[in-house]
């Protein structure tokens, strides 16, 4: 799969704090990549420096197959839409004038803002003067904005921040159709975990500026190696049976825990402890879930 | 690639939509219009003989204090809807930076152009109705005209500039308004003093000098030489102002 975003050593600094911190992003063609980070981990500040509205102090960013620079950045940037921090536009008038101006300075079609319309399901309301719209209508503008040109790439920036349950999940609906329908490579951004485990395909979790993890969802499922819970009326007495018949055991957060999961090792431990005549309350199989694994890997509390 | 200057024009007539930006030349030029009239309605009929040297006199006074505000008010409706908007961040991946601050000075410019071509038509207007004694020089109505129209686009520059690299109009609207009065009492300062405010230019260059007599209490004008390469350099320092005003808005981050 090629990639549609290539960094290499991607760095920001401001003083002498790394905002973004040699970043090697890969963003595969066709999918919905998840950029994920604790707030001012750097997410903002990489997609400004991908579209070229702030200058970076190092390194190179490749688009669409072409290496970006001052020159090309315009030209590159119109197969691209994006959405950053909040939505932009002109309160004053309607959706429908905002996405007109948008269309003069992409020189597309003015019929191209009612197609956008009817994909964020706008049309009803494009005729209202946008300063009236709730944050909810304005993230669907923008992302119609973003839509205007049939871009090959989005970059959304927490399209869902400040939206109530009901318009998350549409906007959520709504990127999560793009790629199919249309053929185009999403970049999304988020401190929510949850978010990402259900938009994205392939994640990036960015802390500190430094990129900590990058691959598809799956492979990070992959990370959540499970481990079997034992829960006895002993627990201390149980570990000392577990080690007695050198079953690999130990206690983690509490609770008694196999080091390992073969089938064959739980019936063991099982059968020693029911001997010994400790009683087993209950054997389960506990996943590492998304936060566990983000926890890990940055060592700090996220939004769930 | 750069995007076509007339496209992003364009796009900048679109957003001036339902601003209503006309009425802030119209309103200041009809208050000019009625002052005028007031003036020329309550001199002597001896005044009236020279009644174009008197306008030429007194209305590049009355611009320090009106044009200032009016461009400080047009700069900000022109830039605020960017700033409440939050546009920048998706105008700058469509346009240059530098292209936009073009643009949006084109867009305030026309203002001015109308405003400026108004006085070049109601000045002879005036001068036909209340009858001048002395033909209109059409050298002093065009030096009149450049100076006001030239310093009145180096303070818009400035007055942008502010709007642009502002969170809020207040900032922009504080120094415009400081500006207009400064402009009007820097006619008092001493010549090396006054040259450094920028809003006392529109009464600069003059091409008519007042001669008040104590005495007799008789006031008189007298025509003056265009002070021609000062005003040159005036405007290619208004020039160079442009630039660095463009630099600083173009290097500020969105």
């Amino acid at each position: 799969m090629s990639s549609v975003i290539m960094t290499d050593s991607l760095t920001k600094q401001y003083g002498s704090k790394k905002a973004v911190d040699r970043l090697d992003l890969k963003v595969p063609s066709g999918s919905i990549y998840g950029f994920l980070g604790p707030n001012g981990a750097g997410k903002s500040t990489t997609l400004k420096l991908l579209l070229g509205l702030i200058r970076p102090t190092g390194g190179h960013i490749m688009i669409l197959g072409r290496e970006v620079n001052p020159k090309n950045r315009l030209s590159i940037l119109a197969k691209t839409g994006s959405l950053i921090e909040s939505p932009a536009y002109y309160g004053h008038l309607s959706g429908k004038e905002n996405l007109r101006i948008i269309c003069t300075l992409k020189d597309v079609p003015f019929q191209e803002a009612d197609r956008v319309l009817k994909i964020v399901r706008m049309t009803e309301q494009q005729n209202k003067k946008v300063g009236q719209y709730s944050l909810g209508m304005k993230q669907r503008l923008g992302l119609a904005a973003a839509l205007l040109g049939s871009p090959d790439l989005l970059l959304l920036d927490e399209p869902t921040n400040g939206l109530d349950p009901a318009g998350i999940q549409e906007m959520r609906r709504l990127i999560c159709s793009l790629p199919e329908k249309y053929g185009i490579t999403i970049v999304v951004s988020s401190h929510l975990l949850s978010e990402i485990d259900q938009m994205a395909t392939h994640v990036g979790i960015i802390d500190h500026g430094q990129l900590i993890f990058q691959d598809s969802l799956a492979s990070l499922h992959e990370h959540s190696k499970s481990r079997i819970i034992l829960h006895t009326d002993n627990d201390p007495e149980a570990l000392k049976v577990l080690k007695q018949a050198k079953i690999p055991a130990g206690r983690r957060d509490g609770k008694l825990v196999l080091r390992a999961q073969k089938d064959a090792l739980v019936a063991e431990a099982a059968a020693a402890l029911v001997h010994s005549g400790i009683g087993v309350l209950r054997i389960y199989e506990q996943q590492m879930s998304l936060e566990d694994i983000f926890l890990h890997l940055t060592g700090k509390q996220v939004s769930l | 690639m750069s995007l076509p200057i007339i496209r992003q024009l364009s796009a900048e007539q679109k957003k001036a939509r339902h601003r209503k930006i006309w009425l802030v030349p119209l309103g200041f030029f009809l208050f000019e219009v009625i002052w005028m009239l007031w003036i020329l309605t309550t001199a002597h009929a001896k005044e009236l003989v020279t009644g174009y040297l008197m306008l030429f006199y007194q209305l590049p006074i009355l611009n320090t204090v009106i044009l200032s505000l009016m461009i400080t008010v047009i700069a900000s409706r022109l830039s605020d809807m960017e700033i409440k908007g939050d546009t920048l961040k998706l105008l700058y991946t469509m346009q240059r930076p530098a292209g936009f601050f073009d643009c949006k000075y084109v867009a305030g410019t026309k203002y001015l152009l109308f405003f400026t071509a108004g006085h070049g038509m109601l000045i002879p207007v005036y001068g036909k109705i209340f009858g001048f004694g002395t033909p209109l020089k059409i050298s002093m109505l065009f030096s009149y005209l450049a100076v006001t129209l030239c310093t009145s686009m180096i303070l818009l520059a400035i007055q942008q500039t502010l709007s642009l690299i502002s969170n809020s109009q207040f900032l922009p609207l504080i120094v415009g308004l400081a500006g207009s009065f400064l402009g009007l009492f820097s006619l008092f300062f001493p010549a090396p003093v006054a040259r450094l405010v920028i809003w006392g230019y529109f009464a600069a260059f003059p091409c008519v000098e007042m001669d008040w007599n104590r005495d007799t209490r008789i006031i008189q004008y007298n025509e003056v030489s265009f002070p021609l390469y000062a005003f040159f350099a005036f405007a290619a320092a208004g020039i160079f102002i442009y630039g660095i005003c463009r630099t600083i808005t173009v290097k500020k981050e969105v």
